[in-house]
């Protein structure tokens, strides 16, 4: 056999495989998950990077699986150091809030402002540090940039999102997608961002329509119902709890109109969000460039449906079983401490079952979500992506160097993700 | 010269990928490219196994800037590395005890962290507090007394809320001044004390950092006599002269950092946070509330009155609330606390710190708030 039959049977250079089993996952989940709890939260940098390498290492481009070369404790000491920024942080915000309490809703608006951009901060330098932990055929992706710009650039794009009641969502995650992809490279190719904002708004607004359209159509009715002049005379005769005269004047008539919305806008998001979801991933995978290459995306709406009714199925299955062991468990620990009634046991033993239940109950759906939401999505992602142009993949030359996981543990000492 | 491929290479400083030939010798690795040529020797000892997807050996070099990368797919080759590289990490093997180790070390250190947060914190706060200058207690009494007076004020009664001000209350107000004059005068606090009662149904009192004390309508209600009021007014003091309030503040912080930002929040939703905070703060607050329960005892007989009658109000309490879980976890030994105040031997007879008219009046320092304000404000709580 020469190395020219090895070539033409190797995949094609532009396929996208995922190789990881779900069992396999689960355990691995699992697993963690009950370390997690014994351990109180400390096994989470090692259980971070046991899942990175697993689903690193199992997705195939071309042939060639990516590799997570991180170490668990680059986590553990990225977020020692975050301690050391962030503990002082929230010490000298307390100390203001409490030396100026006239100034109370100012300080509180700056110390959320300071917040919200040192976590945007931290997520952009934690994908820097995942981006250089990353190797695909002995080369390494990496990500520069500032971070700060970066923050900056998220709190006035969210903040524009919330002023729009979502409208302008599009197009801040095509500007934010665009300026991580520009600083993004693997070896010397540059990255780039090919999604457009409009082509996103145009899809995304018939959900928007559904989602936020009937609060919208409520309060418009609401305002049309008040009788405005009774209401202004009222005002003006020193009443000062406009609400109360608001809702006295319109009474319960409001409440079902608001209410029907209310109803109208969740039905339609549990039923639109994994459409939306597919409509989001096939956007952001179909814009991805580096150099050449480019990528679409073939996944399907009715895939990613699928993924969320196994979820639901899942939970609902779960819970059924957590209910009946706790009724169990309440059950035998009423047994046991019966005939001491008023032992500090018998006082101990329902608020114990409480917390466990809430612990097994919190993490349980967490890993199902895991498993049947985030791994199917990140299969189902990979697989319907085609990348064209992948020819340039034998000959990128490798540049850049490992970052600190600094941005890793600020992520996580701010409680914004991440890990 | 032909050769048959066995592994992939990347040398690393390029995306190419080499199929290459790789010989198991017996110092190391020899990487055989195209017709033999010899591409890179890796000797054994600095040999790394990398993460990878099942079924391959892939292959590092310590030390290494440069990310060169030998891909084995042969079960045989995989089988001669592992059994001549001694330093290499066999299926694993070395990882996995080293994983043991973390996961234990991880054990013992979330233990200390327990046993820390339930001893050590109520010890540190204890220390801090002697240094805690009065003004600072006062202004974090201010801070949480905005917090907590609209926390309680669930009709939004604003200004009404506090009883005393209103027409036929002044008698009321007046009655207890009296009766917090004579406990002030008794307690000696550098601390003002500041009294309101307020309009809430449940039979309950708290005291904040600072001197401010909040008794509720319902807790004199429940009173049958001047010195219940008395005892549990008195119990509240004691709550600001061990400075509680503050050891509380002090205590919550050290707790949000252990559990909120030490051990992160692995369930999400700060939930886990909040509950561990509940749990030890009931364990701190058992020892604090025998404290004031003993304050009180002290201070009702260094005042005259009746140091048993705590015990009578707060079992007349707890036996209307029998069913009721919520004061059970509030307050887990209340049958404890009630023997033990009345285990006291009380020297001599006690008189009532109020007469007759005196009580009658703080009876009624809650009047029943005017039809017109009732109205509004039911409209505003709907």
């Amino acid at each position: 056999m020469t190395t020219a039959d090895i070539s033409s049977t190797a995949p094609s250079a532009g396929a996208v495989q995922f190789l990881g089993k779900e069992a396999a996952y689960w355990r691995l989940r699992i697993k963690g998950a009950a370390l997690l709890v014994l351990t109180l939260g400390i096994y989470r940098f090692w259980f971070a990077t046991d899942v990175r390498r697993y689903l690193w290492s199992h997705t195939e481009i071309g042939g060639e699986t990516l590799e997570y070369t991180g170490l668990a404790t680059e986590l553990l000491g990225g977020f020692l150091i975050a301690i050391a920024i962030v503990a002082p942080l929230y010490t000298a915000i307390a100390s203001t809030a409490l030396a100026l309490e006239t100034a109370e809703a100012a300080t509180a608006t700056i110390a959320f402002l300071v917040l919200v951009l040192l976590g945007q901060f931290a997520l952009y330098r934690a994908r820097r540090y995942r981006l250089t932990r990353t190797v695909f055929r002995g080369v390494r992706f990496d990500q520069h940039g500032s971070a700060w710009r970066y923050a900056c650039y998220a709190l006035l794009w969210w903040t524009l999102v919330m002023v729009t009641l979502g409208l302008a969502y599009p197009w801040a995650q095509a500007t934010l997608q665009r300026y991580k992809m520009r600083h993004t490279s693997y070896g010397d190719l540059p990255g780039a961002f090919d999604g457009s904002g409009a082509a996103l708004f145009v899809r995304g607004l018939p959900v928007w329509l559904l989602v936020v359209g009937p609060i919208l159509v409520a309060f418009l009715a609401l305002g049309a119902m008040v009788d405005w002049d009774a209401m202004n005379g009222m005002m003006a005769q020193g009443e000062n709890n406009p609400l109360a005269v608001l809702v006295g004047g319109v009474g319960s008539r409001a409440f079902t109109v608001v209410g029907a919305a209310i109803g109208a806008s969740i039905a339609a998001t549990l039923l639109l969000y994994p459409g939306f979801q597919a409509m989001l991933w096939r956007w952001w995978i179909s814009g991805l460039r580096f150099g050449k290459v480019s990528v679409t995306s073939h996944l399907r709406t009715a895939q990613v449906y699928r993924v969320y009714l196994r979820f639901v199925l899942y939970t609902l299955l779960f819970m059924v079983l957590v209910t009946a062991t706790a009724t169990l468990a309440m059950y035998i620990s009423g047994a046991i401490v019966g005939p001491h009634r008023d032992s500090a046991l018998a006082e101990l033993a329902p608020s114990a079952i409480t917390l466990g239940l809430y612990v097994v109950i919190a993490l349980g759906v967490s890993t199902i979500y895991q498993v049947v939401v985030t791994f199917a999505m990140w299969r189902l992602g990979a697989q319907s992506a085609e990348l064209s142009g992948a020819d340039i993949l034998d000959s990128v030359r490798a540049s850049g160097a490992p970052s600190s996981a600094l941005g890793e543990g600020l992520a996580d000492a701010l409680g914004v993700g991440g890990i | 010269m032909t050769i048959s491929p066995n592994a992939v290479y990347f040398d690393g400083t390029s995306s190419a990928r080499n199929d290459v030939s790789v010989e198991a010798g017996a110092a190391g690795l020899r990487i055989l490219g195209a017709h033999g040529r010899v591409l890179d020797e890796w000797s054994y000892p600095e040999l790394r196994r990398m993460s990878a997807p099942d079924g391959m050996l892939r292959l590092g070099r310590s030390g290494e800037t440069l990310l060169a990368r030998l891909e084995i797919r042969d079960a045989t080759l995989i089988a001669a590395i592992e059994e001549r590289a001694e330093t290499l990490d066999r299926g694993g093997a070395a990882e996995r005890r080293l994983r043991r180790k973390v996961v234990g070390l991880s054990l013992a250190a979330a233990a200390s962290l327990i046993v820390t947060a339930i001893f050590g914190l109520p010890i540190l706060a204890g220390r801090i507090i002697p240094f805690v200058p009065l003004a600072v207690e006062r202004k974090l009494g201010e801070a949480i007394n905005k917090e907590v007076r609209s926390a309680i004020d669930t009709q939004h009664l604003g200004a009404a809320f506090s009883c005393g001000n209103g027409p036929g209350e002044n008698q009321g107000r007046a009655a207890l001044d009296e009766l917090v004059g004579k406990l002030a005068a008794a307690a000696a606090l550098p601390e003002r004390l500041q009294v309101d009662a307020v309009r809430r149904s449940e039979p309950n009192a708290m005291a904040l950092p600072g001197g401010h004390i909040y008794v509720y309508d319902g807790l004199i209600e429940k009173a049958q006599t001047p010195d219940e009021l008395a005892g549990v007014l008195a119990h509240e003091i004691g709550h600001i002269a061990h400075r509680d309030g503050t050891r509380i503040a002090l205590q919550t912080a050290g707790l949000s950092f252990l559990f909120g930002m030490m051990l992160g929040d692995f369930v999400g939703g700060g939930a886990v946070v909040i509950a561990a905070r509940t749990v030890l703060r009931s364990s701190y607050s058992r020892r604090v509330e025998s404290a004031a329960d003993a304050y009180s005892v002290a201070l009702m007989e260094k005042a005259g009155g009746d140091p048993h009658a705590l015990a009578a109000i707060l079992a007349r309490i707890v036996s209307d609330k029998e069913h009721g879980i919520k004061i059970l976890l509030d307050h887990p030994e209340t049958r404890d606390r009630i023997a033990a105040i009345d285990a006291v031997t009380v020297a001599g007879p006690t008189t009532p710190l109020l007469d007759a008219t005196g009580w009658n009046a703080l009876k009624q320092i809650c009047a029943p708030l005017p039809a017109k304000n009732a109205t509004t404000d039911g409209g505003a709580a709907r």
